[in-house]
């Protein structure tokens, strides 16, 4: 039995077997792959087709891979995304070379070395008082620029009715938002020490992540299959936080944006989240996570697979596993295939899994390892699974 | 003698202590202040109060008991105390027991758990010169020659950046300096097997177990 990508997308969330598993690839910044990558995937195959960036923001780094590209890597899924308004992109398109890139919120990049941005532009830095945050000059969400194609392009991909629609809209995660205005040690500290302030920032910031949702969510209408959001809250080895303050001051958070968003779409919501989450996966679950991506399989409790799988699996999606640490960028193409072959066997039985790389495919994963993991994925993935 | 009383001196140390390891910079520093006032050494403050919370707190981190916001916290509050005391420290009679020369490599800005690391060092007796993010190769080969450090420390945390730390390496042996320090490494995706692939002498996956192996592959003894 053969499916179309996007009723094996939508069996799969339906926790049953497709005809094989999903490819998630190059949709979305955490999902996608970086421009030099891109460009060599490319060149391996023989596609010629225009360089585009995600969000049109080439200080990102990461491709609008061609309709071409997509197919060959077999991605199940089509992205929709905002954009910053148009006066901020072309204030930035008009800025001075190597210049600090400043987006909607104040917040912003710096060039590290010639074409490395690293988010260090940060203006609430200071902050450690409610007053600062309510006289700060916030984003306007109404703009109808940010959304002015969306509405199009997910009818588009509707109608043709091949592809799982996968809608991220950008800069929307809360906790991140609060890192980039402040610094990540900074806000983290003062979620210890001035919980009020800390807690009254990431309200605040999801009171303009739902602003611009909503316009998002009504442009998209029922054209939309998944919604992706999220904030990253593992390390390598751990969390970010105690489960104690996520609970407290971070959970409330996600879990009032979630149900917002539920009550406006009947899309799946996916939730981003890096590194070692395993304390919390009970938490998403019950805050109405569909999909958990992206199972950083080399960090703490989450390469512990067979567990995931036994303890959430029915409650829950996988999406990700590739590991982006060592297998993808350093390791051989057989061993990318091995390893495709391992997350296959321990997360895919019974449906349940999206494939995809734990991590943006960052400039130094070869080509030929990308199409390692996607010729593994066609030879290893058919349903029933061969165990 | 000093001044304080024994009872007075002890409630200083303790006082420290538990502000430190309760990340409250204010409580530390007063308590720091009045330590001073009531002439209590600085060695005495730092060792006998502040160093013992930090080790504290280095044991609830791996205990899985504090996480970032508090161990950020501590740090903090240690910082501020010891930016009362160390001009203090300079005069006194005991000598650092090792100078450590840090960085996070070119391309990478990363700076938490460079600093975390700086912070426990630094509480262990260590001198630490910090060169920041972004540290090109010959910046790490021109503070060994002006620093003449004991070790020197490099932190990625990218899979595009690690590769630099055995450019690193690469480029202090070229300038003949490898022999004259001990190079440690640490960053979220590296391990054991990567620090020897690259030559390092060591690898740390955290800031407790950094200042430990520090004074481990230097030889000195607690």
């Amino acid at each position: 039995m053969s499916m179309t990508p996007r009723e094996r997308v939508l069996a799969t969330i339906d926790h049953r077997e497709p005809d094989r598993v999903p490819i998630v690839l190059g949709v979305s910044n955490a999902t996608g792959i970086k421009m030099r990558t891109y460009r060599e995937i490319k060149q391996l195959v023989g596609i010629v087709a225009e360089d585009r960036y995600l969000y049109d923001w080439p200080e990102l780094g990461t491709a609008d891979p061609d309709e071409a590209t997509l197919q060959r890597l077999g991605t199940d899924v089509r992205g929709v995304w905002d954009l910053e308004p148009d006066w901020v992109l072309e204030r930035n398109r008009a800025r001075e070379p190597h210049s600090d890139y400043i987006n909607s919120w104040g917040s912003g990049a710096k060039e590290i070395t010639p074409g490395e941005w690293f988010p260090m532009v940060e203006p609430l830095k200071a902050a450690t008082s409610i007053a600062e945050i309510e006289d700060y000059p916030w984003p306007d969400m109404h703009d109808p620029t940010r959304v002015a194609h969306v509405g199009e392009r997910a009818a588009r991909l509707a109608l043709e009715n091949q592809y799982a629609i996968m809608a991220t809209p950008w800069l929307l995660f809360p906790l991140e938002r609060a890192f980039a205005m402040q610094g990540m040690d900074t806000f983290l500290m003062n979620m210890a020490m001035y919980p009020d302030f800390a807690e009254a920032l990431l309200w605040r910031i999801e009171e303009l992540c739902k602003e611009l949702m909503l316009h998002f969510l009504e442009e998209l209408g029922d054209n939309v299959d998944i919604i992706k959001i999220g904030d990253d809250l593992g390390t390598q080895e751990s969390l970010l936080m105690s489960p104690a303050m996520y609970r407290q001051m971070l959970k409330p958070v996600h879990a009032d944006y979630i149900q917002f968003i539920k009550q406006h779409t009947r899309a799946q919501v996916m939730f981003h989240t890096d590194g070692d989450v395993f304390p919390l996966i009970d938490d998403f679950i019950e805050m109405g996570v569909d999909i958990l991506n992206p199972i950083q399989t080399s960090a703490g409790k989450m390469s512990n697979l067979t567990e995931l799988k036994q303890r959430f699996g029915d409650d829950i999606i996988f999406c990700g596993g590739m590991d982006t640490a060592r297998v993808l960028p350093q390791g051989t193409p057989e061993e990318v295939r091995q390893e495709t072959r391992r997350i296959i066997e321990a997360l895919g039985q019974d449906g349940g899994l999206m494939i995809g790389a734990v991590h943006t495919v960052m400039n130094d994963v070869p080509a030929e390892n990308v199409l390692a993991m996607v010729d593994a994925v066609e030879e290893f993935g058919h349903y029933p699974l061969e165990l | 003698m000093n001044g304080a009383t024994l009872s007075s001196r002890e409630d200083i140390l303790a006082r420290i202590h538990d502000c430190v390891l309760d990340g409250d910079p204010t409580g530390a520093t007063e308590g720091t202040r009045a330590g001073l006032e009531a002439d209590i050494e600085a060695m005495a403050l730092v060792y006998e109060s502040m160093v013992p919370a930090l080790r504290e707190v280095g044991r609830r981190f791996e205990a899985g008991e504090y996480f970032l916001p508090e161990m950020l916290m501590s740090a903090n509050a240690m910082q501020a105390c010891m930016d009362l005391v160390r001009p203090l420290l300079a005069d006194s009679a005991r000598k650092p027991i090792g100078t450590f020369v840090m960085g996070t490599v070119a391309g990478d800005i990363h700076d938490i758990g460079k600093n975390l690391c700086n912070a426990m060092l630094e509480s262990t007796g260590f001198k630490v010169i910090d060169l920041g993010v972004n540290v090109p190769a010959d910046a790490f080969v021109e503070a060994i020659t002006a620093h003449e450090p004991d070790a020197v420390g490099m932190s990625a945390f990218l899979t595009t950046t690690m590769r630099e730390i055995g450019r690193n390496i690469g480029a202090i042996e070229d300038a003949g300096l490898r022999d004259r320090v001990k190079i440690l490494v640490g960053g979220a995706l590296l391990d054991q097997a990567y620090a020897d692939e690259v030559g390092a002498d060591g690898y740390a996956p955290d800031a407790n177990s950094a200042a430990r192996l520090t004074k481990e592959v230097l030889g000195i003894d607690d």
